[in-house]
């Protein structure tokens, strides 16, 4: 008996306390997003959340149990699918591992929003469905945002370096491209190394790069984390090198207002979010929605660092958004 | 038998009392009686309070779902619960399923056919599993320490087989695998039925289920009784890492690709359905059917509260409450 | 080993000569001579550390002894390992290690020779047999369990006792070796477990009994053996013999 006492009465609590009523809403919306265990997730789902909010649609956010879980999140998927939701938001932990999942959502003809990472469009062709849109960030851009910054920053010819994640990572590779791209011919690229998305490294090979270069100008560095590493090696070095990180922390923010960190150009899993659910929203109206939406992407410096960290995780100042176009 | 054997008729009505099975009431006071029954009664409990607050949980397109959701689980319960049942561990459980995966893209993508990959890619977390129980008898390392290296060994295997690269396995078979019903079924389900029989017979029907539970239980006696007790355990490992392949083509099958990634959930879970099962944890006590109906409930649980909408966060919260609950429970066991 | 009296070969079920055992440096016993009759209670008595429960091992396969010859049912037997004696007929039944707590007195009944029924390749359990035998081999020794599906582990240590030796008699061994088969039991089981072992002498099963029980011994014996500081001191005929005489053997007073 005391099992199931226990059992009800705590799934009972579970269930009276956290649900969320469904109805007097405009739309329902069921997310999926990638592991929770992650403040970048977290922060997309308070966008999601609160755009829902403020735009009148219910909605209810699922996520894997870890970045591991392709088989959970497609088993939360699969249970949203067989309740009655207008739009399902999707952030899938690989390119396929949704698209069996999404077969019955596409068979109900109900709007499938992709957001963060994408789904392979061959996979989704052969199970009989395609995405009604992409929102998403476009590395390579956020990369050469932080190139043309840096043209700024340096005179012509100037020596730069960069400092990237993981070896082969996909992200990191579209980050350093952008940035190459942006400085072709107008800055040297002396040197380009991997810390692994981690600070302690970045360090040490910023301290070796430095020694090695006196003329630097200035780094790149592929990610926050590694940018505030290389920060402090240059601090350490006392020269005037500037360095540019990109993903827009808390972290790297408050460097930047302080003085420290040069730049850093800010991505918003916040604003993916509430992109998305503002898709959903044209969606379940019935508007054609664009096949692929650009998520901004912001240069944050000396002068607008304060108001972005006010605003985290939302962007400090406006930001193109032509779906809250569409929905005027 | 050097004994008489006119003996017996006289002697009988001395000897063994008929079993007297206790009436329906003693047994619902008794709490061994709950413990032994813990995943059937959490399971009938989830469904009632499910199918209560939630409209569609007893769909029959839910109730097909969560089946479907919870055969990679109940495959990979079947294989921890023969280790666990030896009073062993295998924490490499997860880790053997993304190696397979792994093994099963990079041949499928070698072209050498999907069969030859699943074969190979059962084959290699078998080896696995062998390798672990050669190290914890021949070796003489507690079965925690061997199981947490291979998980460590493996996972660094994986990611250099795989370069750390997902492998897309785009195979009719295997989609027609994970998509197809036979009855009211779907394939992997049928897959986990098949498991839980063969393992049911193998651990309630065969000499190596008796000497399993011997060696579990108190492995000293029954080798002083002449049982191997280290071949048992060779082989429950074997059988654990056999569970892993199985799994890993289950799993490749439902995702469409191949990932270096290691789903801890999928470890954790397979133990506390164990325990939720009423396998002890010390060994010589296992069913099979238990632990599967305790992957079961697990993955009602997650189903259902997702229909509620309940946050991701309180999930894991909701599992973490009940197996201990269950374990609370277990200490009744008689 | 002038205090021993010799019996003719062809009446010991098992006997030994010159045996010897050390551990290191540690001496267990040296140039032993032993022997059990056939249809015969034989009780080897000692103070701790005699040397008794050791040798017994070395007759029964667990330690292999450092000299001398062992001779059962009229051959001689080097057992190397337990499984070979048992195979020979020879059962143990051990003091601590003699049950799974977790299975069923049936299966502990059968525990290592399960009868199986082959159904193509595989062999399955023949549980239903297994069970009418059981209850079988329990009535002939007249034990009272509550049920052959009980866990063991419910029961109590006469009943847990009396099932160990059961399952060495119903092996259909020769011989059937106890080690302090009544140390942990209370009075009542005590006697239980006693008329289980001239139960077993009446159907013709050849014992050999360690005790610390003078009692007993004398009550349950037909020879016994006496040992002190790893030798074998004396022998006597139970019928013959006092219990101050047994005190006076053991202890090395007379």
């Amino acid at each position: 008996m005391r099992m199931f006492n226990c059992l009800a009465l705590g799934a009972g609590l579970l269930a009276t306390t956290f649900a969320v009523p469904a109805h007097a809403e405009d739309a329902k919306v069921a997310a999926i997003v990638k592991g929770l265990d992650n403040p970048f997730f977290q922060t997309m789902q308070k966008g999601i959340e609160e755009q829902a909010k403020a735009d009148g649609v219910g909605v209810n956010v699922q996520a894997a149990a870890n970045m591991g879980d392709a088989t959970g999140q497609a088993d939360k998927l699969t249970a949203m699918a067989l309740q009655d939701y207008d739009c399902y938001l999707v952030n899938p932990i690989s390119v396929s591992n949704l698209v069996q999942a999404l077969v019955p959502v596409a068979q109900k003809k109900k709007p499938i929003v992709n957001i963060d990472s994408t789904i392979d469009a061959e996979q989704a062709k052969a199970a009989g469905f395609a995405v009604s849109t992409y929102i998403g960030t476009d590395n390579v851009a956020a990369g050469a945002l932080a190139g043309e910054e840096m043209l700024k920053l340096v005179p012509k010819g100037s020596k730069v370096a960069l400092v990237a994640g993981i070896v082969g990572d996909v992200g990191s590779n579209a980050r350093i491209k952008g940035f190459k791209q942006a400085v072709e011919g107008k800055l040297d690229v002396v040197v380009m190394v991997s810390a692994d998305w981690d600070r302690e490294k970045a360090l040490t090979a910023a301290t070796d790069i430095l020694a090695a270069h006196p003329d630097l100008a200035g780094f790149f560095a592929a990610n926050d984390i590694m940018a505030l590493g290389v920060e402090r090696a240059v601090q350490t070095s006392g020269k005037d090198v500037k360095v540019i990180g990109l993903d827009g922390i808390v972290d790297a923010l408050k460097s930047v207002a302080a003085g420290e960190l040069t730049a850093t150009v800010a991505q918003y899993p916040y604003v993916v979010g509430a992109m998305g659910v503002e898709a959903c929203k044209l969606a379940a109206k019935g508007k054609e929605l664009p096949a692929n939406v650009p998520a901004p992407v912001l240069l944050i410096n000396k002068d607008n660092a304060e108001a972005s960290l006010k605003n985290f995780p939302r962007p400090g100042g406006d930001y193109p958004d032509p779906l809250r176009e569409m929905l005027k | 038998m050097s004994l008489p054997a006119d003996n017996a008729p006289a002697s009988r009505q001395a000897g063994v009392h008929e079993e007297s099975r206790p009436s329906l009431a003693a047994l619902l006071i008794d709490p061994s009686f709950w413990a032994d029954w813990a995943s059937v009664v959490g399971l009938v409990g989830l469904v009632i309070l499910f199918g209560v607050t939630s409209p569609v949980f007893l769909s029959v397109a839910n109730m097909q779902a969560i089946l479907l959701a919870a055969a990679i689980l109940v495959v990979l319960s079947i294989g921890q619960t023969f280790v666990v049942a030896t009073s062993g561990i295998d924490l490499s459980l997860a880790a053997s399923v993304m190696l397979g995966a792994v093994i099963l893209g990079l041949i499928h993508a070698a072209g050498l056919g999907i069969f030859a990959a699943c074969v190979l890619a059962v084959l290699a977390t078998s080896a696995i599993g062998l390798m672990n129980g050669l190290l914890i008898t021949a070796g003489r390392i507690p079965d925690f320490v061997v199981t947490l290296g291979t998980l460590s060994g493996i996972t660094g295997l994986g990611l250099i087989l795989s370069g750390g690269e997902p492998t897309m396995v785009g195979s009719t078979f295997l989609l027609k695998l994970a998509s197809g019903y036979l009855g009211p079924f779907g394939y992997p389900v049928w897959v986990a039925i098949a498991a839980v029989l063969v393992a049911h017979v193998a651990l309630y029907h065969t000499r190596f289920g008796v000497h399993l539970l011997a060696t579990g239980g108190q492995a000293e006696s029954a080798s002083a009784l002449g049982i191997r007790t280290n071949r048992v355990k060779i082989a429950a490992y074997t059988i654990s890492g056999f569970c892993a392949g199985i799994a890993s083509i289950l799993l490749v099958a439902r995702i469409g690709s191949a990932e270096p990634q290691i789903n801890t959930s999928l470890l954790l879970n397979s133990v506390a359905a164990v325990v939720l099962g009423g396998v002890s944890l010390f060994g010589g006590r296992a069913s099979i059917l238990g632990p599967a109906i305790g992957a079961l409930m697990l993955t009602a649980l997650v189903n259902g509260l997702t229909l509620l909408s309940v946050s991701a966060f309180y999930q894991p919260l909701a599992v973490g409450v009940i197996v201990v609950l269950a374990a609370l429970i277990m200490r009744y066991q008689k | 080993m002038s205090t021993v009296n010799h019996i003719a070969p062809s009446e010991a079920i098992l006997a030994c000569q010159g045996l010897s055992k050390h551990f290191g440096g540690i001496r267990a016993f040296t140039d032993v001579g032993f022997q059990a009759r056939r249809g015969e209670v034989t009780a080897v008595i000692g103070d701790n550390g005699a040397g008794k429960s050791t040798l017994i091992r070395c007759l029964v396969g667990v330690h292999v002894p450092d000299g001398g010859t062992i001779y059962f049912d009229g051959r001689q037997q080097p057992f190397s390992n337990p499984d070979e004696a048992r195979k020979s007929g020879i059962e143990t039944v051990h003091q601590n290690l003699a049950l799974i707590d977790e299975l069923t007195v049936a299966q502990n009944l059968f525990l290592n020779r399960e009868i199986v029924r082959r159904i193509g390749p595989f062999a399955l359990l023949d549980r239903k047999a297994m069970k009418d035998q059981a209850r079988a081999m329990l009535s002939r020794l007249s034990i009272n369990v509550p049920s052959v599906t009980q866990r063991v582990r419910r029961l109590s240590g006469g009943q847990r006792q009396a099932i160990s030796i059961c399952r060495a008699a119903g092996s259909g061994a020769k011989l059937v070796v106890m080690d302090e088969p009544t140390a942990a039991l209370g009075v009542q089981e005590t006697a239980n477990v006693e008329a289980l072992i001239r139960k077993l002498r009446e159907q013709g099963v050849s014992v050999i009994l360690i005790s610390h029980n003078f009692d007993q011994v004398r009550r349950l014996s037909d020879q016994i053996w006496v040992m002190r500081a790893g030798k074998m001191v004396a022998t006597v005929r139970s019928s013959e013999t006092t219990g101050n005489e047994l005190v006076a053997l053991v202890t090395g007073a007379a």
